[in-house]
């Protein structure tokens, strides 16, 4: 009889700790429930790793909505159009999941994310191009595109990237620094096909650059700091 | 007991810190070895690539059945992309135009040319054959010289890159050997594998261009095809400028001048607050705009902003059709083309983008409209229906047109174009409105912002 009792309350004990386990995971999906400073769980971790992905920082992915995650949230839904409130409702997750979700091909099987390079090109540009205009930022990623058309230029982003001495920021190791936003919008745009320096294959700063060769390059135009060449 | 406790401190530091020194100094000889070792691996590679490219190509000349000749060359152009990626990773001082890149992307691209006539039941042109074997002329020197640096990096220890003039030589007392053969033109036993590689650049840059068709037979833009004639002065392109951001949304304000841009389709700049304008020195047009004001939150939907973006290509004169977009949040960016008699014809295309807050121009780009229109004269064509029969059996065509797509070379090609499905998947495939032949296929990815063709 003792036994007994025994072998309900364990049963007791194991159904508690089960539902209160699945009520947690039932929480965890992300969309759920309003999102905002202070809330906690594996869905505000989903949420950040959805904003670090596209570039808006928020410090150490850890589950906890603090003023970082607001921040880039606000960020977020300035740059989205939406309505900024720093708090991830229905809409600004929808439209986190939208951003970065994979591409599916005619029949909605899923491909991978497509433009691989993109990382890259936006880590090179940011690096590059951290306080320049945005469209300085579009041109400084037409130009790795317009080497790879150019016959004198190795063919990949890859390869234009790390060729030896071609990017000061390869050289410091600011090309490891997190893409920002506006650069991986910015290389979208380039990838997509704009290029707002007419076809240029060099820039420099003019105020840092003594380098002849490149001061020897026909000029384009100038765009914020650089000086965009043939 | 004192003096015995600093003595041992003093020790234990000296010690730490030199141990300290030894790690670093042999982490820092790891990562040189690391560094060494890749360059050698990529020098070496090149030189190898470059030797069977070199023999490939030897062969691709001699064979006469078009199978052996589409094995040979189609050979020639995947090794000389490989030797492309090893050269680009050789050590250099600086990045510049180079022609022994030029030289090797050229040679691959040709062939991959030749390669493709060949597979399409074509046959090779005397010219072409001349070209072939002119390629193959210049490409055995070029081996020989690549080999030559091998040699002398085994035998002579030769560096990588020229050391940095000393301080006396920057000072301008004496110059580098380099510098003097550069000078009188000589070629003087070169110091690095760099300036080895550099002397052939320099040899490679003196020779005559292939003259070809291909993706990368040449380097220079050609002249803008669409752009009005006769040249605007700087105050014509100011009321340009006026008259375009009156249109999209900033009336009677004076924008300010920024600069010009020389090239192709240079202009004069405009700026007005965060937008910035492009007036084309030729014909005085607006060949770019982007408003880079902070965006509203969402008011419009998609099909209300395709709608403005159709009113404002009207507004501002432009007879096109939308043929695709990108949801980038705050705007969307439309692709618009000329359609003239049922004919779409892509190169003369126009990106715009319009703000979703309130349906305003934030970014317009002319650029390829004024580079490639031009008024075009169609071949003779074939029947969809004599077309349709050169598609792949259980191709579900869901949508069909007449088309003028962009070929590599910036050649255009006249073509029926079929969206379709196949197996789960959508194309657009080209077909040749005058011969039926297969032009181009393009695979249709759904992105988070739009469809992407493949």
């Amino acid at each position: 009889m003792r036994l007994q009792i025994r072998h309900w309350g364990i049963t007791l004990t194991i159904g508690l700790i089960l539902s209160i386990a699945l009520s947690g995971m039932a929480y965890a999906a992300l969309g759920d429930r309003l999102l905002g400073r202070g809330s906690n769980g594996p869905e505000v971790r989903q949420l950040q790793s959805k904003l670090a992905q596209l570039g808006y920082s928020v410090g150490t992915i850890d589950g906890k909505f603090r003023s970082k995650t607001e921040a880039a949230i606000r960020k977020f839904q300035q740059d989205h159009g939406l309505r900024v409130d720093g708090l991830a409702g229905t809409h600004t997750i929808n439209e986190l999941k939208r951003l970065t979700s994979q591409s599916t091909n005619a029949s909605g099987k899923a491909v991978g994310y497509k433009n691989i390079d993109t990382r890259l090109l936006a880590r090179c540009v940011n690096a590059e191009a951290r306080g320049e205009p945005f469209r300085g930022q579009v041109a400084v990623a037409a130009v790795i595109m317009n080497r790879i058309t150019d016959p004198a230029f190795p063919k990949t982003v890859a390869d234009i990237i790390y060729q030896p001495e071609a990017f000061s920021s390869v050289d410091d190791g600011q090309i490891n620094l997190p893409p920002s936003a506006s650069s991986l919008r910015a290389v979208q745009e380039a990838l997509s096909g704009s290029d707002p320096t007419g076809g240029a294959l060099f820039y420099f700063n003019p105020a840092k650059t003594r380098n002849r060769y490149i001061w020897s390059r026909p000029e384009i135009k100038r765009i914020g700091n650089h000086i965009f060449t043939k | 007991m004192h003096r015995k406790f600093w003595i041992g401190t003093l020790v234990a530091a000296l010690l730490i810190s030199l141990g300290w020194g030894v790690n670093e100094y042999r982490l820092e000889g790891k990562y040189h070895l690391v560094a060494e070792n890749n360059s050698h691996r990529a020098l070496t590679d090149f030189a190898s690539y470059l030797d069977q490219m070199e023999s490939d190509m030897a062969k691709g000349n001699v064979a006469s059945s078009p199978n052996q000749k589409i094995l040979y060359l189609s050979q020639v152009s995947s090794k000389s992309e490989a030797a492309l990626k090893d050269f680009a990773q050789i050590p250099a001082d600086q990045v510049g135009l180079s022609y022994v890149s030029e030289f090797l992307t050229q040679s691959g691209d040709f062939t991959r040319t030749l390669t493709q006539k060949l597979a399409g039941g074509g046959k090779i042109s005397t010219e072409e054959e001349k070209t072939l074997n002119d390629m193959h002329e210049r490409l055995m020197p070029v081996n020989q010289k690549v080999q030559d640096i091998m040699m002398r990096m085994d035998t002579e220890n030769l560096v990588w890159t020229d050391p940095t003039p000393s301080l006396g030589q920057r000072l301008g007392f004496g110059r580098t050997k380099i510098a003097e053969a550069a000078a009188d033109g000589t070629e003087v036993p070169f110091k690095s594998v760099r300036s080895g590689l550099d002397q052939l650049d320099a040899s490679l840059q003196k020779l005559p261009p292939f003259s070809y068709t291909g993706e990368y037979a040449t380097r220079v833009v050609p002249k803008p095809l669409g752009l009005p004639s006769g040249d605007v002065t700087r105050d014509q392109a100011q009321g340009v400028a006026r008259e375009f951001l009156s249109k999209v949304g900033y009336p009677s304000i004076t924008p300010e001048f920024t600069g010009e841009s020389q090239g192709a389709l240079g202009g004069y700049m405009w700026k007005y607050k965060e937008a910035d304008i492009e007036v084309s020195h030729q014909g005085g047009v607006v060949t770019f705009y982007r408003d880079q004001r902070s965006i509203e939150p969402q008011a419009l939907s998609k099909e209300e902003a395709a709608s403005k973006a159709q009113a404002i290509l009207q507004a501002l004169g432009w007879h096109l059709v939308l043929t695709s977009s990108e949801d980038y949040g705050s705007y969307i960016q439309f692709d618009a083309v000329v359609e003239k008699d049922g004919v779409r014809i892509y190169p003369d295309k126009v990106r715009l983008m319009i703000a979703l807050d309130n349906g305003q121009l934030v970014g317009l780009d002319a650029a390829p409209y004024y580079s490639f229109h031009h008024s075009r004269t169609f071949p003779a064509k074939l029947t969809m229906t004599q077309v349709v029969k050169n598609l792949r059996p259980n191709f579900k065509i869901l949508e069909s047109r007449l088309a003028v797509i962009a070929k590599s070379g910036n050649q255009e090609v006249y073509c029926y174009e079929f969206r379709g499905q196949y197996q789960g998947e959508e194309y657009l495939l080209y077909l040749n409105a005058s011969t039926g032949a297969e032009e181009k296929i393009q695979r249709i990815i759904k992105t988070p912002r739009g469809e992407f063709l493949q």
